[in-house]
């Protein structure tokens, strides 16, 4: 017995079919009017992408006053609302299951469609623009009509339900739960962007290097949200999960962390083809893999064939998003072997010791990486389809090799910023490499000195060191050459995300090696020390709300503030989730769990401490790569095109280095 | 040039050697001493949950996790097994589903196999494309590029 579902229901039914319509529609305007060169339907583009953008944010809006004023008509907001949800997690609670996160990912992807119609508007005559814009309407259709038909979140739920459980309780006690998502989205939608240009590109037969140009910046803030997304979400998970870790290796994680391999790539390599014209169909290759990699991950995790703490509930929309992922790989390895012959690109590459050796050599590295990422979340499947078994592919085998894989690319990134296009000498690479080296041995030195052991740490933090020199050697000599103009652009702002990329190796480096932990029995009145630390147990608190109950412990660390670890319980999901507690340095963290079995025994509680050396950092590293991005995608200082090699480049630096 | 004589052979030998030195004291030393609790994170880390899928008992706050945690804690506190020893025990407590790191035979191997084979392959073709490079460097221009370096270096 289903009761018919309120206004909220039909509307954004409606608005869904108005946004397939627009995007069927906008689909044919852009892809028949760049075929038949017509440019009285090509003035229509822009009309309907308003119309699907316009449809997108409506849909979104009305899930939203669903959630808002508790609309439990809907199944949606029987699965995610409750009454006593607060208002911001009640307002983040609509993309906390897969439907709603489904209908943000249908949002972002219309919103980017309208800003890269705008941003055409004056190129509009470009048959190549319309192509991808037809691209760009097709990706809608798909998805309209999966958040309409098989993940339809306005669909009617049952009758007399007038209170949910509201979010899952993980979704509902960090503000982060605000951001991670929209962010990581913004990512991955983002990479539709170039995806749509390249396929363009190969219809067009225009392979060369202008569609790329046009859209790198597109690429870098989509490769800038993704990375903050993920940074994001690993705060999250240490300031929600109290296993006092940032990263699981969990499918989802995975599923996020592939397309951002790929474009990493994209963004190294894409370099050798804006300078020397070549690595043609590698670059489309990884443009195709990102933006294919997005829709499996969207698969894999999604679909309920491989769970995670992330995995929403089974649905139906596996099939479709394993069918649109085989249409996106046929049609662009089609297109790559169509226009083949145009695009072989003359040229060589002399030497490995120059910037474009150096890039090959950094994208056969994040191939393998890629390999290895994925092969570890499929693997699980692999064996339980062929010897229908289940084993489990964690923390382990990753780390064991990306460990190895993450050192050879700090040795890359303390190398390849110094070479020159072309080829390098031998003398350069000695003069180039000899202070940054040095910063190398410093680091090392400093970390045996305050400590450090095992070989993998200690070469992070040597070879950290030494790829941050040849990072601060790049900004240096720009800075004190154009002043302030030195830190913008695409070198000086790349060398910023390295920064950001080293200090973030450091510090997972330092924290998943030196991490110790302890667990204390305080009592209030007794002072507990560990690892130099003084835990005091001030009081155990129970605070009561209409949605959950939380038990606090109040520990006095080092004599100074109280912190509060909670184990709450949330009545309606009969869940216990602890909430850590965290005191931040920049030496240390020390981050306190309570323990279960909660007694109510006001005067004892079970701490769990971690002192996590240098942790504080991941999140600075995150900070500076953001920063990094942003200045790179300013433009900076070309030279001449003309110049064949970066020896002039090398000249300048030679007169300011004297 | 002043600064030239700073980077000759011999200041990199010194730095060469320096580094090495460096990295064999610092990674053969023993590191300070392990707390029980660190003893227990360390063996939770390569078990599985074996009722949340992907989880290992370190990161799982689950029943069966918390369970076996509490296991592998009371035969670190009796201090007689080594820790491969105790994760034996627990194997043969639990089953083999519990062991978080694939194993390296039968179909398993072929987790570390292939990675190794997908590394050997890319860099394969990276040698072989500059071998190709090397081999193909007759510099045949184009009408079209012909044009375009000349229109270049007259704007210029």
């Amino acid at each position: 017995m289903y009761a018919a579902s309120g206004i909220n229901g039909a509307l954004g039914r409606a608005l869904l079919l108005v946004g397939i319509i627009a995007s069927l529609f906008g689909a044919i305007a852009a892809i028949s009017s760049a075929r038949q060169r017509d440019q009285a339907v090509a003035k229509l583009i822009p009309r309907f992408a308003i119309l699907v953008f316009a449809a997108g944010l409506g849909a979104f809006a009305v899930m939203e006053r669903a959630m808002i004023t508790r609309d439990f008509s809907l199944a949606y907001v029987q699965k995610v609302g409750s009454v006593s949800t607060p208002a911001l997690f009640n307002f983040a609670a609509v993309w906390s299951a897969l439907e709603g996160s489904l209908l943000m990912w249908v949002l972002l992807l219309a919103g980017y469609t309208l800003a890269v119609t705008f941003w055409l508007r004056k190129k509009m005559d470009d048959v190549l623009s319309r192509y991808a814009l037809g691209v760009m309407f097709i990706v809608n259709l798909f998805f309209f009509v999966l958040s309409f038909g098989p993940a339809n979140p306005f669909v009617a739920g049952p009758a007399g339900v007038f209170d949910g459980p509201g979010p899952n309780p993980l979704l509902q006690n960090h503000l982060l739960v605000m951001f991670h998502p929209p962010m990581l989205y913004l990512g991955y939608v983002g990479m539709t962007v170039p995806f749509a240009f390249a396929i363009a590109a190969l219809i067009t037969g225009r392979v060369g290097e202008g569609w790329l140009l046009a859209t790198r910046r597109w690429t870098l803030f989509a490769w800038g949200f993704l990375t903050f997304g993920i940074v994001l979400g690993s705060w999250w998970s240490y300031e929600v999960l109290g296993w006092s870790g940032v990263w699981a290796w969990d499918p989802v994680e995975n599923a996020s962390l592939l397309p951002w391999i790929t474009a990493t790539a994209y963004i190294h390599s894409v370099l050798v083809q804006e300078r020397r014209g070549m690595l043609r169909v590698w670059n489309l290759s990884l443009l195709v893999a990102t933006f294919s990699l997005t829709i499996l991950g969207t698969f894999l995790t999604r679909s309920g064939v491989l769970n995670s703490v992330h995995a929403f509930s089974q649905s139906a929309i596996g099939p479709w998003l394993l069918a649109f992922f085989a249409v996106i790989v046929v049609v662009s390895v089609a297109l790559i072997g169509w226009r083949g012959d145009r695009l072989h690109s003359p040229g060589s590459i002399d030497s490995i010791m120059s910037r474009e050796g150096a890039f090959l050599a950094n994208n056969v590295l994040f191939s393998v990486f890629a390999f290895v990422v994925l092969l570890g979340t499929v693997f699980p499947l692999v064996v339980e389809a062929l010897q229908s078994r289940t084993i489990v592919v964690g923390e382990p085998f990753f780390d064991r090799l990306t460990i190895p894989i993450g050192i050879t690319m700090l040795t890359i990134m303390a190398i390849a910023p110094v070479l020159p296009w072309r080829k390098a000498s031998q003398e350069l690479l000695s003069k180039r490499l000899f202070w940054p080296a040095w910063c190398g041995v410093i680091a090392l030195a400093v970390s045996v000195w305050v400590g450090a052991t095992g070989l993998a740490p200690l070469l992070t933090f040597g070879l950290g060191g030494f790829a941050a020199g040849s990072a601060l050697r790049q900004v240096v000599l720009a800075t004190r050459r154009q002043g302030i103009r030195g830190l913008v652009g695409r070198a000086n702002g790349g060398m910023i995300v390295h920064l950001g990329v080293i200090i973030i190796s450091v510090a997972l480096a330092a924290s998943n090696s030196f991490t110790h932990s302890q667990e204390l029995n305080l009592e209030v009145g007794k002072v507990a020390t560990f690892s130099g630390h003084t835990f005091e147990l001030v009081d155990v608190i129970e605070e009561k709300t209409d949605r959950a109950t939380a038990v606090k412990a109040l520990v006095k660390v080092d004599g100074g503030k109280a912190y509060a670890p909670a184990i709450t319980k949330f009545t309606k999901q009969g869940m216990n989730v602890g909430t850590p507690s965290v005191k931040t340095g920049l030496g240390n963290d020390i981050y306190l769990t309570l323990e279960p079995p909660v007694r109510q025994d006001e005067n004892k509680a079970r701490i769990k401490v971690f002192i996590k050396p240098l942790l504080l950092w991941l999140w600075i590293g995150g900070g500076l790569m953001a920063l990094g991005t942003v200045l790179a995608a300013f433009p900076g200082r070309r030279r001449k095109p003309t110049s064949p090699t970066s020896e002039d480049d090398f000249a300048a630096d030679l007169l300011v280095m004297q | 040039m002043a600064t030239r004589s700073v980077h000759n052979k011999w200041s990199w030998m010194l730095l060469v050697i320096l580094a090495a030195a460096l990295l064999v004291f610092g990674s053969t030393r023993t590191s300070g001493p392990q707390t029980q609790s660190d003893r227990i994170d360390a063996i939770t880390k390569v078990l599985a949950c074996p009722t949340c899928q992907g989880e290992s008992v370190y990161v799982s706050r689950a029943s069966a996790a918390e369970s076996i945690r509490a296991e592998v804690a009371r035969q670190v506190a009796s201090g007689q097994k080594t820790d491969d020893e105790i994760i034996a025990y627990i194997e043969a407590r639990f089953g083999s589903r519990v062991l978080l790191v694939p194993r390296s035979t039968g179909l398993d191997a072929m987790i570390w196999v292939l990675p190794v084979f997908v590394l050997i392959c890319a860099t394969g073709t990276l040698v072989f494309a500059f071998r190709r490079w090397r081999v193909e460097t007759t510099d045949q221009v184009s009408e079209e590029d012909a044009q375009l370096v000349e229109r270049a270096l007259r704007e210029k």
